[in-house]
């Protein structure tokens, strides 16, 4: 029980970077980015192709971030400066993305087990060379996810994310302050993407295997957890407890967590529900419609559709 | 000085409904004036200031600032010396970000947006003393957010934020239609003060025709993509509301409205 | 900063419990994962992931459980299954691996290969030991040594251009059409074209992305003037086979299959795979190591050791192709076949 717990919040942890990529273009920016289902594989079959040439594995990570944020990039420009619609520009960075990624990694690929990991690197094994594989997951994906977490938190709060957060709030306001919203929009994609393919980096570490289609529905999977995420914390912040919380002053943060803090949680109760359907031996083929449904019943359930939730 | 020279502006070019607005439509706002801009619906006086900030394409003529064409520049570039207030006033502002956070933001403009502090702590007192100023007990609510203010406050504080950093043009676009009338008046005479203060040259489009004929330096009525009348100095001192009445009302029976 | 402190202080504690619980895991779990000894009470735990519903997997699993028995275990006393489909989904697919580790299995099994590979990242904290099945190249997939083994699908690819040419002396090309993110498919597309000129073919690939540009393909293939196709186990193209084949039949193009499943949907023949047969032979590997006899160290990777042919004779009668009689003595109806 402990073991299948252990797995599941690793799952959650690593997934939550898609989820924070996702919050930025989708609860930030209102762009729905498709192309996220094609930057998700790209990052693990970068990285996929350096652990078999035998690159450092910490060094994946860079790699992974830097060609996620070339394919943010590229959206971007399709978007501003083609006019194309987001939606579709979005699907066209997806689609050619298949294409790319099988170049890059050749077929699927898998990582043979006698390759180090980040999960096996000579820097975890030294400080958590006790633990088991399964502990030293969660710990090395946990860091990870917090340390992105307040470095996105960071930013959020620099002129540049005040900035970021204005575009998707009142476009028109970014453009009186004689700022061009478009290369705004792009940035925001580029951080986007840049994260969502350090997602598929890090997953490639932990399956040890790339696939051309693990990119399928990553979208939907992110938004699903930044709803649940969020509207949860909605919840909370309204609850008599967050207000009396908010009374004393060294406990106020606890009161309205940052909307990076929902997300994390957002995509590990995400993974849970599933774990819990498979577990309740729900067949897999119908995950797909257990997942519509909680959805449904989180947005039903916090009396607010899309717009309100997203911009909370 | 701002000026349009022989401009046309065509809606829907090329289709069934096509539509000319302007054509060879010229006028010149000179440095440091305020010009109210009256006319009823679809009489092209906020297509005018669209125009001029870039917001929409033209089909034929030059904007120019300073005797030199702006045509070509892309509209944001164009706010590096121009402000400009919305009749929504959730138009003027960020909704989820705190007004600390929008008063920050207007006060970067013109600075790069880099990885520094976005909030400044050290200019919250002058926010604070800008906001007692405008006597509408903003000054304790920086860290509320824009969207859970009133329209009228939320309009004063576009009105700061538009006006914060040095500029030569401030475009008005019935920025105090959608309030009520107490603080209508309240905006337009915070308007009046800093056009003043600052000097600026500033446009204004308005429906309310008292404070077309009370503010301004100069007062124009636009029919159907022409200027009708163009009254300033004495003469426009002598106008009374009642004179601009009587004109609105007879170009409002011949355009059939 | 005080946020910041909370947050490392929660994250120091989770690692020390981590630390402690992780500890006894390792004095529980033995070294070796295979567990030797013969005193065994409790039933074994075998859990199957199956990548998704489809008849050549599922009678992989069929097939299985029959080889179970066929070594003298039995289900409910000797051992239990816990079988999960991922719904051809890799991440779901890993969840259940993961599943499974949690359970502490005594033997993952894994249908297909990206559900053997989530098996075999999950089965790697505790040296838990995975056969595989229905995979065309263990070694692409690196699931060809450590404590892994099983059997795998290759096609017999040399008696298929043999079985092509006995039924159509005169033919010159074969079409085939795969799935180019296939790394089985990839693999036995190069072994098809390195044989083919022995056999007198010159070969007509043409890849797809997706199941939905399958039938587009086909038509390709049609307009290249090809004498027939044959078939993969690529999923992609097998799931729209009667698609395929309504366009084939219309052109008078005869379809080779490449298992028994393919042949009884309306292929003329095919020199392939019982999958109920490798199933069989997995599940006799598979009781060898759950029982001690033997280690997956110990058993290399298996490739089915007999072929079959199957025939369609209502299909070859409507191409008008006649069976030699050399091949009709061998030859199994495929209808017959069940």
């Amino acid at each position: 029980m402990t073991d299948l717990l252990i797995s599941t919040l690793t799952q959650g942890l690593i997934y939550a970077l898609i989820s924070f990529g996702v919050y930025i273009t989708y609860s930030i920016l209102d762009f729905p980015d498709l192309g996220v289902d094609g930057t998700f594989p790209l990052g693990a079959a970068v990285t996929a192709v350096l652990l078999t040439r035998g690159v450092d594995p910490w060094l994946t990570l860079v790699a992974a971030v830097a060609v996620g944020a070339l394919a943010g990039l590229f959206t971007g420009v399709v978007h501003v400066c083609l006019r194309v619609r987001n939606l579709l520009a979005g699907i066209i960075t997806m689609t050619a993305l298949f294409s790319i990624n099988l170049q890059i990694a050749g077929s699927n690929l898998t990582v043979d087990r006698g390759t180090d990991t980040i999960f096996t690197s000579a820097p975890v094994m030294a400080l958590l060379g006790d633990m088991t594989l399964m502990g030293r997951k969660l710990v090395v994906s946990l860091v990870l996810a917090v340390v992105i977490k307040l470095l996105l938190d960071l930013y959020f709060k620099t002129k540049s994310g005040l900035l970021l957060r204005a575009v998707g709030d009142n476009a028109d306001l970014v453009t009186t302050l004689a700022k061009d919203r478009g290369a705004v929009k792009i940035l925001g994609l580029v951080i986007s993407n840049a994260l969502v393919a350090l997602a598929g980096c890090i997953v490639c570490h932990e399956q040890r295997s790339f696939s051309a289609t693990m990119g399928t529905g990553q979208l939907v999977y992110g938004l699903a957890a930044v709803i649940i995420g969020v509207s949860l914390m909605n919840f909370y912040a309204a609850s008599p407890a967050a207000r009396g919380l908010r009374k004393i002053r060294g406990l106020r943060v606890l009161a309205s967590p940052a909307g990076t803090t929902a997300v994390i949680l957002g995509s590990v109760l995400y993974k849970l529900c599933i774990q819990v359907a498979l577990s309740a031996g729900l067949p897999a083929n119908m995950m797909k419609l257990v997942t519509a449904m909680l959805f449904l019943l989180v947005l039903v359930l916090s009396g607010r559709k899309g717009e309100a939730i997203i911009h909370a | 000085m701002l000026e349009v020279r022989n401009i046309t502006k065509i809606y829907h070019p090329g289709t069934v409904t096509e539509q000319r607005l302007f054509e060879n439509f010229s006028l010149t706002v000179e440095q440091g004036q305020f010009v109210s801009i009256v006319g009823s619906n679809g009489s092209g006086k906020t297509s005018l200031l669209n125009i001029i900030c870039g917001s929409i394409p033209i089909e034929g003529g030059e904007v120019l600032v300073g005797g030199k064409p702006i045509t070509k520049m892309k509209d944001y570039r164009r706010y590096a010396t121009m402000g400009r207030v919305y009749q929504n006033p959730a138009a003027g502002t960020c909704p989820n970000l705190t007004m600390l956070e929008n008063l920050s933001l207007a006060d970067n403009k013109g600075r790069p947006f880099g990885l520094g502090r976005g909030i400044n702590r050290k200019r919250v007192d002058f926010y604070r003393e800008q906001l007692r100023a405008l006597d509408l007990g903003l000054e304790d609510k920086l860290d509320v957010k824009m969207g859970a203010l009133s329209g009228g406050q939320r309009q004063a504080v576009a009105l700061l934020m538009a006006t914060m950093t040095p500029l030569e043009f401030l475009i008005l676009d019935e920025h105090t239609a959608a309030l009520d009338p107490k603080t209508a008046e309240i905006i337009m005479r915070l308007t009046n003060q800093v056009i003043r203060e600052k000097h600026l040259t500033a446009m204004m489009v308005t429906h309310n025709l008292r404070h077309a004929v009370e503010y301004g330096d100069r007062m124009l009525m636009m029919n159907r993509g022409h200027i009708v009348l163009d009254r300033s100095g004495a003469e426009k001192a002598a106008t009374s509301v009642d004179d601009i009445l009587q004109q609105f009302n007879a170009l409002s029976l011949d355009s059939g409205t | 900063m005080k946020k910041l402190f909370s947050l490392t202080a929660a994250l120091l504690a989770l690692s020390l419990t981590l630390t402690a619980c992780g500890k006894q895991e390792q004095t529980t779990t033995p070294d070796d994962g295979s567990s030797g000894d013969a005193a065994q009470t409790e039933p074994y735990l075998i859990g199957i992931s199956q990548y998704g519903e489809h008849a050549s997997l599922d009678n992989c699993r069929i097939g299985l459980l029959q080889g179970l028995e066929q070594a003298g275990l039995v289900e409910g006393v000797d051992f239990e299954i816990d079988y999960q489909n991922a719904g051809f989904d890799d991440a779901i697919a890993t969840q259940i691996a993961q599943g499974f580790s949690a359970e502490d299995v005594d033997l993952m099994v894994g249908i297909a290969t990206n559900s053997a590979v989530a098996c075999y990242a999950a089965a790697e904290d505790k040296n838990i030991p995975v056969i595989f099945t229905a995979i065309t190249d263990p070694v692409q997939a690196k699931l060809d040594s450590g404590n892994v083994t099983g059997t795998s699908d290759k096609l017999p690819v040399e008696a298929q251009l043999d079985l092509i040419r006995q039924m159509q002396p005169n033919a010159s090309t074969i079409g085939i059409i795969y799935t180019t993110s296939e790394p089985n498919s990839v693999s036995t597309i190069a072994e098809y074209q390195e044989k083919a000129p022995e056999y007198g073919f010159t070969i007509d690939a043409v890849g797809v992305t997706s199941q939905a540009e399958v039938t587009q393909a086909v038509d390709t293939l049609i307009s290249h003037g090809v004498a027939c196709l044959s078939n993969l186990t690529d999923n992609n193209v097998v799931g729209v086979l009667p698609a395929i084949l309504e366009k084939t039949n219309e052109a008078g193009i005869p379809v080779y299959g490449s298992e028994i499943e393919q042949v009884k949907i309306g292929c003329v023949a095919s020199a392939g795979l019982d999958y109920v047969q490798l199933g069989i032979q997995t599940g006799l590997m598979a009781a060898k190591v759950l029982t001690g006899e033997a280690t997956c160290e110990d058993l290399p990777y298996e490739t089915i050791s007999e072929y079959q042919i199957y025939i369609n004779s209502q299909e070859l009668d409507a191409m008008g192709i006649a069976v030699p009689e050399a091949l009709a003595d061998k030859a199994m109806e495929a209808t017959a076949a069940e």
